[in-house]
């Protein structure tokens, strides 16, 4: 009985921690969406020192405002194509090298191999600072002894991510390769098909899972990076990370405005996040349990 | 590496294995062009006296030796002062972030290894915030944070801890607030990994340590935890070399100059370099703040992979 009694506080115990565990977890994302719907004057009035004034969680005029016009001010639709552009591009280019890179190292013991690894590796963790500045004198470099403009281009943004993307991706899909017993390949090339031909039929589709985590890493990736995209993007190419700071000027901050934009930025995050969770989750633990 | 010992010379071996070779060509161009030749650029950058007249062409920057590191390096100058106090606020920041942000972590991965209804979904909820942009995580949190109509201070004044609303994104307090939205945004990855962790962990261990009477505690301290070990350490090194990089929370809760007390090394140089115009000694700084994370990064290559690469 005292047992039975003992093992219910516990349970209750448990789920009590569970939930202080998500209010403080969702506790931003209902700011941001309450925000979202709340009128300009309502927020800005808002004082947490006059009573019937503080600001609260349950909009006092609910509004649709803020989604309506959402345009208008700052160009986040814009913005918004100009990064989808960004990381649907660094996506397929990042997948397409670090299939190839990934499945070289995983398959062949050729010379100079552990020399790529651990360089591969390291880059991985060189500050993206120290990088910036060269980036900035060589996108000048080549646009004036080339003539091919780099600021402000989708390529280059393009080109930028996918460097930066590769080292990760392709330390992880090594990894996936790795649990594929090479019998495979070699069954694939008895049956007729050449050494790449394998890799592309074969193996890229058993290592599907591997390869939609390192595709959502490497958009999340682009989508996200504020650094480089603040000096290297210009009005054209401008990302929603970068158009996001736009709606606090030195003379007004439209925080509706802003908390609107920012729930339009998360839903391509979290609609791929929703649809792929298994795969991804599965894929970055593999990938930082077995290296 | 069985190929290596058995046959021939080299160039029988970099013939056999031809097609590995155009396989990592792109990625080995992409990588040069974009990784070790930038690098070998800042580094030369970093001697010369590179400025906005000189930035169209590089090659006219004089040769200035190592006088951009004595000035990013000079605790009297104003630059060199920034900047060393910007590597103790990172230093500082990180100290609380990565310690504070893995004992979370690792509290919820213990709760969330329980059985209980709905599960699934608690574990998938708490991953939000890691999926979330940086940008939109870190502006929310800048309009929560703010003085007079933000929630933060609603709440601090109705629980009676503060009395007057603060100001948290200006000054002394600042670093604070971009802490306390870190480790909000940081702590389910870390707690993601260690879950994982504790799955691996077979149940017989713990069923046999019950059956010989070892308390809660104990099996956590010889069991669970010497067991966490191998990716506890990964985890940790990996946080403390990214750390340094931290400039995202920084930009966008506080703004371009996040005033002394909170400036961190990446917010510093970018503005010495794309306001100030010191290339050079922005190289400089970057190059210092290398040479600190490579010391982790060599750690972290020989010391928790070695079987691994040669593999």
């Amino acid at each position: 009985m005292n047992r039975k009694i003992i093992k219910k506080i516990k349970r209750v115990f448990l789920y009590l921690v569970v939930v202080v565990i998500l209010i403080s977890v969702l506790m931003p994302f209902f700011w941001m969406v309450s925000g979202s719907f709340k009128t300009r004057l309502e927020i800005q009035a808002s004082d947490t020192k006059i009573p019937g004034k503080e600001p609260s969680w349950i909009p006092r005029r609910p509004t649709l405002r803020n989604y309506v016009t959402v345009n208008k001010e700052v160009k986040i639709l814009d913005y918004f194509k100009n990064s989808i552009v960004i990381s649907l591009g660094t996506m397929f280019f990042c997948i397409l090298i670090a299939v190839m890179a990934g499945y070289s190292i995983s398959r062949f013991a050729f010379p100079g191999r552990s020399v790529y690894t651990v360089s591969v590796l390291s880059t991985q963790m060189f500050p993206g600072i120290l990088f910036l500045i060269p980036y900035f004198v060589m996108f000048i470099w080549i646009r004036k002894n080339i003539g091919l403009p780099m600021r402000n281009t989708y390529w280059g943004m393009i080109f930028t991510y996918t460097s930066f993307a590769l080292p990760f991706s392709i330390w992880i899909l090594r990894g996936y390769f790795n649990t594929i017993p090479r019998e495979i390949d070699e069954q694939a090339q008895i049956d007729g098909c050449t050494r790449v031909g394998a890799l592309f039929r074969v193996i890229v589709p058993l290592a599907k899972p591997g390869i939609t985590a390192v595709g959502i890493y490497a958009f999340i990736m682009a989508w996200n990076e504020i650094l480089f995209a603040s000096v290297l993007t210009g009005k054209d190419t401008t990302t929603v990370a970068i158009g996001l700071l736009k709606y606090i000027t030195a003379q007004e901050a439209r925080w509706g405005g802003m908390m609107a934009a920012c729930v339009l930025v998360s839903l391509p995050v979290l609609a791929f996040f929703t649809v792929l969770q298994k795969q991804f989750v599965r894929g970055l633990v593999a990938g930082a349990m077995k290296g | 590496m069985k190929n290596l010992k058995n046959n021939g010379t080299l160039i029988t071996q970099i013939k056999k294995n031809r097609i590995a070779y155009y396989l990592i060509i792109p990625a080995l161009i992409c990588m040069t062009l974009v990784h070790i030749f930038p690098m070998l650029w800042g580094f030369t950058i970093s001697f010369t006296g590179l400025d906005i007249y000189t930035v169209a062409d590089w090659t006219k920057a004089p040769f200035v030796g190592i006088g951009n590191y004595l000035e990013g390096l000079d605790v009297n100058s104003p630059t060199g002062g920034r900047f060393l106090r910007s590597l103790w606020n990172i230093t500082y920041y990180g100290i609380v972030v990565i310690s504070l942000g893995y004992l979370i972590g690792l509290g919820v991965a213990l709760v969330l290894n329980q059985n209980f209804i709905g599960r699934t979904i608690v574990r998938g909820l708490i991953l939000l915030p890691y999926i979330i942009p940086d940008s939109v995580a870190y502006s929310v949190w800048r309009f929560m944070f703010q003085a007079r109509i933000g929630i933060v201070n609603q709440y601090l004044l109705s629980l009676g801890w503060i009395s007057e609303p603060k100001i948290w994104l200006v000054g002394d307090r600042a670093i604070y607030a971009v802490m306390v939205a870190s480790i909000w945004k940081g702590w389910p990855f870390t707690c993601l990994i260690l879950l994982a962790g504790l799955q691996s962990i077979p149940l017989e261990l713990h069923d046999a340590a019950k059956i010989d009477g070892a308390s809660v505690w104990h099996r956590f301290r010889f069991i669970t935890f010497p067991l966490l070990m191998p990716v506890t350490t990964v985890l940790l090194l990996l946080s403390v070399l990214w750390n340094f990089n931290a400039f995202n929370q920084f930009y966008v809760l506080l703004g371009r100059d996040p005033g002394i007390a909170a400036d961190v090394p990446s917010t510093l140089i970018l503005r010495e370099a794309f306001e100030s115009f010191h290339y050079g000694v922005g190289s400089a700084m970057s190059v210092v703040l290398m040479g600190i994370m490579l010391v982790f990064a060599i750690f972290y290559i020989k010391k928790i992979r070695p079987g691994e690469i040669a593999q």
